[in-house]
């Protein structure tokens, strides 16, 4: 891997991005709302795979700091007439001090019981926010009418291209930092990284903190681009697996992997539609996406960096 | 008080029933099978099939559920489980993406609209104020017999000593002449018979919907977190426990918020204590 940051990177981040910006003026309004979602999902699937892809605490509860950050700032922006230039933040600094909640568990457990812990976080959240406060969550309905950002599809196309590239652009400059190699590292082997004498639990601290604030982010910005929100598109299940299989499938532990991931899936599922309406799609993607991870559990990533390999007869 | 205490029974049993299965597969495969709500989505549409479309006996809607559990669980183990080779958080993922896909496919065969199944026993028992039906009284009965049965079968037969050799130790049962991978198969396929049969009474107790998977999975994960690594008889005293728990909640706090004590009890036992009330203990 190598560590150093060349104006070949930069160039390719101000290719991509250049190229993306483009879009709109090649593309209908309809897919242009297409990839206003798959960038969200590729900003929530670049939170998860911080806090998960790479330390290697898999979290199932992803959409409970989603859901959290979209909540605070529908709430306060709503019901109380806040100000969405302060509403966001305060909502960004709440998601990560549920984050520190969720570090909690992290202290004592890992592998499978830290995702089923988060998993009851999710489900404890579900139900909590439908029962507490009805009058300002409100309940099952959740809340409609939440201030937009912007007006048509292209602004908020370009808000969330905007979004999307600032953060991943800091999430890959800070993983080619040493902090990133040392949270790669928990990932790989955390007992050797202690025995390095570095504390893996602010490490660990720190991931999560920065993972729960790109939700919050995504999350509070989301909702201020739909305009509305109810608790079971949130802390869903289904909610949880496309961002997890997004990250997955791209490749954990890279940025562009879950960005590739993400597009993707928001791609087969938008061609599978004329083909086939409702379930069957979800049949088939969830197939996929199955088969995908079980021939190659790292992603598409891996798929391609092999290829390539193979292909330029490079060291195997 | 009675009628807590009826009713509270009657569910824990119903629970006992759900985890049991859960249990078994985390205890010799080391591994937690998020799809076991699956199993039991499988078992209830199953039997409505064969009883409610088809018309057939009760009793052969029965075996169709646990035909289809049994090959459910096969067919995970098989394609599933060994090539990812137990890797207990590649499985969990997988197990989870094929829940997904299953459910899915469900929608495809059944529709998305829920489905009322009719009481696999009808009528209704009169005790002490409260009034029962047949239907979960006998859902509780046929928990307690499966969980007896079981007890025994791991005991005293020679598959489920080596189903418990296997939980202690798959180096030592190996080298004492047991086929792990044999055992597993064995394991999975009871596993996916009993979610079956538990997914019949779950689905007469609610109803069947294609997002019926998700309740029984969460119960069955706490009751294999409160209780530790399964045993049998931590599964039954930790599902009574939950089981109470949900009834003296709905009835004495708010109906809304039995799932919330729960999914608490789950996140303070898993941060105090990890190993569960019971510890690790073998099946």
């Amino acid at each position: 891997m190598s560590t150093q940051i060349t104006w070949k990177h930069l160039a390719l981040w101000a290719l991509f991005l250049g190229g993306m910006a483009l879009l709109p003026m090649l593309v209908g309004k309809g897919t242009l709302r297409t990839i206003i979602f798959a960038n969200y999902l590729a900003i929530f699937a670049m939170s998860w795979d911080v806090l998960s892809g790479r330390t290697g605490y898999i979290s199932f509860g992803h959409p409970f700091l989603i859901g959290i950050g979209a909540y605070t700032t529908a709430i306060l922006s709503y019901r109380f007439d806040v100000p969405v230039g302060i509403s966001i933040p305060v909502a960004v600094i709440v998601t990560m001090a549920a984050g520190t909640l969720f570090f909690l568990p992290a202290l004592r457990i890992k592998g499978t019981y830290f995702a089923l812990v988060t998993l009851a976080f999710m489900e404890l959240m579900y139900q909590l926010v439908q029962v507490i406060r009805p009058d300002l969550t409100g309940g099952t309905r959740g809340i409609s009418g939440v201030q937009t950002l912007t007006r048509g599809a292209v602004n908020g196309y370009y808000l969330s291209l905007a979004l999307m590239g600032v953060i991943a652009i800091s999430l890959w400059a800070m993983m080619k930092t040493r902090l990133g190699t040392a949270l790669s590292a928990i990932g790989m082997n955390e007992e050797a990284v202690e025995g390095s004498g570095l504390n893996t639990t602010k490490l660990k601290l720190f991931a999560f903190m920065v993972g729960a604030g790109v939700a919050g982010i995504g999350g509070a910005f989301y909702v201020h681009y739909l305009g509305s929100i109810a608790p079971r598109a949130l802390f869903d299940i289904n909610f949880l697996f496309t961002i997890i299989v997004a990250a997955l499938i791209g490749g954990a532990s890279t940025i562009i992997g879950p960005m590739a991931g993400a597009f993707f899936l928001t791609f087969l599922l938008e061609y599978l539609r004329p083909f086939l309406p409702g379930a069957e799609r979800y049949f088939i993607y969830g197939s996929i996406a199955l088969i995908l991870y079980m021939y190659e559990p790292k992603g598409l990533y891996e798929i391609l960096r092999k290829a390539r390999e193979r292909l330029t007869g490079a060291n195997a | 008080m009675s009628q807590i205490l009826i009713q509270g029974l009657l569910l824990s049993g119903l629970y006992a029933l759900i985890a049991i299965g859960f249990t078994l597969i985390f205890s010799v495969g080391r591994v937690l099978n998020l799809a076991y709500g699956a199993y039991l989505m499988l078992g209830g549409y199953a039997y409505f099939w064969v009883v409610q479309t088809m018309h057939m006996p009760k009793l052969l809607g029965i075996l169709v559920a646990i035909g289809v559990g049994v090959l459910a669980g096969l067919l995970k183990h098989r394609l599933i489980v060994k090539p990812l080779k137990s890797d207990p958080v590649a499985v969990e993922i997988a197990t989870l993406i094929l829940a997904v896909v299953i459910q899915a496919g469900v929608v495809l065969v059944f529709n998305d609209s829920a489905k009322i199944m009719h009481p696999i026993v009808n009528g209704v028992w009169r005790v002490g104020g409260a009034t029962v039906t047949y239907n979960i009284l006998t859902a509780t009965i046929a928990s307690w017999v499966i969980l007896i049965g079981l007890y025994y079968f791991v005991r005293k037969t020679h598959v489920g000593r080596a189903i418990s050799a296997v939980s202690m130790d798959v180096k030592g049962a190996a080298i004492s002449g047991i086929n792990p991978d044999r055992i597993n198969m064995i394991t999975w396929g009871l596993s996916g018979a009993l979610g079956a049969i538990a997914g019949v009474f779950f689905a007469s107790y609610t109803q069947l919907s294609p997002s019926m998977w998700v309740a029984p999975l969460i119960i069955a994960v706490a009751v294999v977190i409160v209780g530790g690594i399964g045993s049998i008889i931590g599964t039954l005293i930790v599902a009574h426990i939950i089981g109470f728990m949900e009834i003296i909640s709905t009835t004495l706090v708010a109906a809304e918020l039995r799932g919330v004590f729960t999914m608490l009890l789950i996140i303070v036992v898993l941060v105090m204590m990890p190993k569960g009330l019971f510890g690790r203990g073998e099946l």
